[in-house]
């Protein structure tokens, strides 16, 4: 089975285990790693590359000290070892011209305002998830318990 | 625009033509249907190719197909009546097989070697260490990027090849001045370097392993044994060609930096993929001590990556399997040909003997490689060598120059040397759009190096066949 | 439990041991080293799709290997220096890459062009939208309409594709259904138990026909047509008495459900050549006695088509299961090595398989190959079974008054498709199960039960084919 993470960046320790915890429904098969700052997450990054595991979804805060989380994203964005990972802006204070940026520059797959219902975390990142997986073409069989259904049937063709 | 109907008109006008001539009108005594519509088939293919009024790998496809039709033993109702001109159909299963015939499976083995290459990056940090020793004058530079690019095109795609080297590139160029001539100079290095390093050994480009499957019984080149001459001719090409672009686009900046990041992945699997890619090549070039030829070993990669899910499900749909079918299509052709029996038939009708040995290699050679500027390198020779090998094997007056051997490496090597047009090769076209090269500029290299390259194959077969290697 | 690196450790020692035992350790007369290779070789198999340890293709791509390098005439130095008659016969390494390309693999491919071009145009979503209709809005009838149209797709398209766009077009309609109504279970369970029977319908539906199909040779070859001609009404009856057991066991309560499929026909001029020649391969594949071509030869219709006119291109090309082919590649393979080195006939002649009643074996070797498909690639089981109740049937002569080897191929054959009464039976289980709304219990049950009613309903079949004379034996006296 190949290894897969789940990043979450934020610089509030507090909000970062809530989010951690508000995730813990993918712990058994997937690896949730927590980063405080975006310089943290790009070192993360670099190791979990030279160990080839997979990073399917990078959820980060926008506001952080020293680099902020669309800056983050579009490095990422533009990196091709992570072609494919899902991007995720978790934030309650991005004004319109870093949501625009987001969008265009950082290719944001998903986007949720603070204070967000972990109900909703939850799906979009099962969905995020899924479509990380199909399209990436790793065997869904193994992760299906904790997939989404209804975005797996829409993806898979053959 | 009558031009652009004229090209789907002809490719099914004159082969349907060829089919409703009466059989004795082609001159050829004790012609057969089965053969004559082989010779359809064949103009067929020829118009699809040159004037590609459907893609190259459908033109494949659609031989197989015909074949499967027209001259199968489980074709249409009525190309199988009872006549004593029929002649011997093929069974289907043999059509069929040209799919996963040894050719294709040895470019298998390369494509499962590349795409792991890829994936675990041994190719960009190699590149990275072996660049190093060529420090920062434009003109070494230039050279090393020449010297990797060509061994990387040996055992990788040459457009693969192209695409990682020019992405490697395109940074440094953009910090030429605009007047900077350096600039063509390192744009055309890359896809040069890539045309000419395919040459080395048989699995480098399609058009080899094409030319491998003419090269049977007595006249079999192990993976080797191509090597031995395939490497020097790259080498003495390349140090030509790089004399070539420095002479005629001098660069004026002093010093480039290339700066590739990262570092060797030191995962198991990594280590599998080393470890098997230098296994792999080294069974190739000891195909005498094991036993396994180069078909066989080309498996071993395809076993040990799926095995350990170095390339997964997913990876597979990585494989280039149009350029695969394209070949496919091309040896379809060949057994058509041949086990038709209509190469040994027009071979002797047509009186090739009174033509002087070397005019038809010089004439052949000139052919492909006049071709192979405005298509497709691998249709090139799908179509031309099945005819050469036949001409070959009957001309007895080519036997003091090394026989059909000769006139099939000839053939192969003038394949792989056109590359005047940005239209010639997929790296030319890569080349071209980075926006630095004129079509001009590339032509006066690309026919520079096609007539160049020409001479030396034939000095090189000529020593070949004087020091008895071939033939 | 199986200790978990057994599963790594097992198929390397014991093909090792087989390899390394002398050869007259077998207690088969005359057993060749190439034999005895095969032998390593089909258990190496075995113990791989049995255990899993690597992708069931790469174990494909592991027989072939592995026969190139121990039984071809280009292997290993030491596999091919011994004297004749204590080496036996080596394969010709032409052949056994030639699997790859098999005409069984070339009919699958033409299967897969066409399953490929009618999802590309919409062809399959517009025929469901169309065909339901007629079904009204009762629950009751409106599953059987779904489980209709699955069958009739996974005919021709992957079993795996079909339960997906179905389950996508039923998940919103599931949604409706109140908490305790247990109907959503029935609908839920009904697309992937329709898709596993309608594959059994015809030589493309899936792979395990295709491979049955190879070892259905010379006088007892089936056409497609043919084929059909027991496998559709199978279908029908089993799908009705799936229907029926899935309305009694999950009654729903909902009155009135509406499945909402929007869209409508392409009507670009690519469209209809696509739906031209969908049409035009059926009935070509139908009618294979009037127009002489064989059904691989009409398979590669669609592909020369559909790459023409670009309709399917060189990116759609990368699409196509490639891995699904190369499975069915390693079985061709793996029963092209038991037939030619001679093993097959060598070791049914050495063990005394005649004293067995032949209906004991029949029902035998199709209750094994349904309990490994229960828990294994429905493929994979036929790959390791085939190959030797085919060996099998054609050399007890006591086989023949019930129809011959035919009789037993088709009953294993039927038996690997009625695998599916886990999640990890097949593809379509594990995508309905990952629906939510079905218990592991509810569908053993289902599964179960469809499993012995579907032997049940194959022996009788094959009994009746048997005394119409449209199978097999008696054409030998």
């Amino acid at each position: 089975m190949e290894k897969i993470n789940i990043i979450c960046v934020d610089d509030e320790r507090e909000v970062l285990d809530a989010v951690v915890h508000d995730l813990d429904y993918f712990r058994d098969l997937f690896n949730i790693e927590a980063c405080e700052s975006a310089f943290e997450c790009l070192e993360l990054l670099e190791e979990l590359d030279a160990q080839q595991e997979h990073v399917a979804v990078l959820i980060s805060d926008h506001v952080m000290p020293e680099k902020s989380g669309v800056e983050l994203l579009t490095e990422v964005a533009l990196d091709n070892r992570f072609l494919g990972t899902k991007k995720l802006l978790l934030t309650g204070l991005a004004t319109q011209a870093d949501t625009i940026k987001a969008i265009n520059n950082a290719k944001l797959d998903n986007f949720l305002e603070k204070v967000w219902d972990p109900q909703e975390l939850l799906q979009t990142v099962k969905e995020l998830l899924t479509e990380y997986i199909v399209e990436k073409g790793l065997d869904y069989e193994e992760y299906i318990e904790k997939l989404d259904a209804p975005t797996l049937y829409r993806l898979i063709k053959y | 625009m009558k031009k652009i109907q004229l090209k789907y008109i002809l490719p099914i006008v004159i082969p349907l033509f060829i089919l409703l001539l009466p059989v004795t009108s082609f001159g050829i005594a004790q012609m057969t249907l089965v053969e004559q519509r082989i010779i359809a088939i064949f103009v067929m293919a020829t118009l699809c190719w040159i004037l590609e009024p459907i893609p190259i790998y459908a033109t494949s496809v659609l031989i197989i197909v015909l074949e499967l039709l027209l001259v199968s033993d489980k074709g249409l109702w009525f190309t199988q009546v009872a006549s004593p001109d029929l002649g011997h159909l093929i069974s289907y299963q043999m059509i069929m097989a040209t799919f996963a015939s040894p050719i294709i499976m040895l470019f298998l083995g390369g494509f499962f070697l590349a795409i792991a290459a890829t994936k675990y990056r041994l190719d960009v940090n190699l590149a990275r260490v072996l660049l190093k020793p060529f420090g920062r004058n434009p003109k070494f530079v230039m050279l090393g990027l020449m010297i990797i690019t060509a061994i990387f095109s040996m055992f990788m795609s040459n457009t693969a090849t192209t695409a990682m080297m020019l992405s490697i590139l395109t940074p440094v160029i953009a910090l030429f001045s605009k007047k900077d001539l350096g600039r063509v100079a390192f744009a055309l290095s890359v896809p040069v370097a890539a045309n000419i390093g395919g040459i080395g050994t048989p699995i480098g480009t399609p058009p080899n392993a094409v030319a491998l499957k003419y090269l049977t019984a007595e006249n079999s080149i192990s993976f080797a044994g191509w090597m031995a001459f395939g490497v020097p001719f790259v080498v003495v090409m390349l140090f030509i060609a790089w004399l070539l672009l420095t002479t005629l686009f001098p660069a004026t900046i002093k010093e480039i930096n290339l700066n590739i990041k990262g570092r060797f992945l030191k995962t198991p699997k990594a280590i599998t993929v080393y470890i098997t890619f230098v296994v792999t090549i080294l069974l190739w070039l000891m195909g005498g001590v094991h036993g396994m030829n180069a078909y066989v070993v080309a498996m071993i990669p395809v076993a040990v990556f799926s095995m350990f899910k170095i390339i997964t499900k997913e990876d597979l749909k990585k494989i280039s399997w149009d350029v695969l079918w394209l070949v496919s299509g091309g040896i379809a052709l060949g057994v058509g040909l041949d086990k038709s029996g209509f190469a040994a038939n027009a071979i002797n009708a047509i009186p090739f003997a009174d033509f002087h040995p070397l005019l038809l290699i010089v004439g052949a050679s000139v052919l492909c490689l006049l071709m192979a500027n405005f298509m497709s390198h691998t249709a090139s020779a799908n179509l031309l060598l099945p005819l050469v090998a036949a001409l070959g094997a009957s001309m007895h007056s080519l036997l003091p120059y090394g026989g059909e051997v000769v006139l099939i490496l000839a053939v192969t090597f003038a394949a792989s040397l056109g590359m005047s047009l940005p239209i010639s090769t997929p790296p030319n076209a890569l080349a071209y759009a980075s926006g630095h090269v004129e079509t001009k500029q590339m032509a006066k290299v690309g026919i520079a190096l096609g007539i160049i390259g020409l001479l030396i194959t034939y000095a090189m077969l000529y020593l070949l066949n004087k020091i008895s290697f071939i033939g | 439990m199986i200790k978990p690196y057994l599963k790594y450790i097992l198929p390397v020692i014991i093909p090792l041991i087989i390899l390394f035992l002398p050869t007259t350790g077998f207690g088969i007369e005359g057993l060749t080293l190439v034999e005895q290779r095969v032998i390593a070789i089909f258990f190496m198999a075995a113990l791989c799709w049995v255990l899993e340890p690597i992708p069931i293709y790469a174990t494909s791509v592991l027989i072939i290997v592995f026969e190139l390098l121990l039984i071809s005439d280009n292997g290993l130095w030491f596999a091919t220096n011994s004297p004749l008659e204590i080496q036996g016969h080596l394969l010709k390494q032409s052949t056994i890459m030639a699997t790859f390309a098999s005409p069984i693999i070339m009919l699958f491919l033409g299967g897969f062009f066409l399953a490929m071009a009618a999802t590309k145009f919409r062809l399959d979503i517009n025929l469901a939208r169309v065909l339901l209709r007629p079904f009204g809005h009762r629950p009751k009838y409106v599953m059987l309409g779904i489980m209709m149209i699955t069958a009739v797709f996974s005919m021709f398209m992957s079993n795996t594709a079909t339960t997906a766009m179905m389950l996508s077009i039923l998940t919103p309609v599931l949604a409706l259904f109140s908490k305790e109504d247990i109907g959503k279970v029935a609908f839920a369970l009904s697309v992937p138990v329709a898709a596993n029977i309608g594959g059994i319908a015809t030589p493309i539906g899936t792979p395990p026909n295709a491979v049955a199909l190879k070892y259905l040779v010379d006088q007892y070859s089936v056409s497609f047509a043919g084929w059909m001609a027991f496998g559709v009404p199978f279908v029908v009856v089993m799908l009705l008495i799936a229907w029926l057991l899935l309305n009694h066991l999950f009654p729903a309560d909902t009155k009135a459900i509406k499945l909402d499929i929007e869209g409508q026909f392409l009507k670009t001029p690519k469209a209809y050549l696509v739906y031209i020649t969908f049409a035009a391969t059926i009935l070509l594949w139908l009618l294979g006695a009037v127009h002489g071509m064989s059904s691989y030869v009409v398979a590669m219709l669609p592909v020369a088509i559909f790459s023409m006119f670009k309709i399917i291109t060189k990116e759609d090309l990368r699409n196509i299961s490639w891995d699904v082919l190369w499975l069915v590649s390693g079985g061709i393979a793996l029963g092209v090595a038991l037939d030619e080195s001679g093993l097959a006939s060598n070791v049914i002649n050495a063990v005394p398989f005649n004293s067995f009643h032949p209906l004991l074996l029949i029902a035998v070797a199709s209750l094994l190959c349904l309990l490994m498909a229960n828990f294994m690639s429905n493929t994979a089981t036929a790959n390791l079974l085939l190959p030797l109740v085919a060996a099998l049937g054609a050399s007890m002569h006591s086989l023949l008054p019930y129809g011959g080897q035919v009789v037993l191929i088709l009953a294993v054959t039927f038996s690997a498709s009625l695998g599916m009464s886990l999640p990890v039976s097949t593809p379509p289980n594990a995508l309905a199960y990952a629906s939510g709304h079905i218990k592991n219990t509810q569908m053993l049950k289902v599964g179960v039960i469809i499993g012995i009613i579907g032997l049940l309903v194959t022996f009788t079949m094959l009994f009746v084919l048997n005394q119409l004379g449209l199978v097999g034996g008696g054409n030998i006296y």
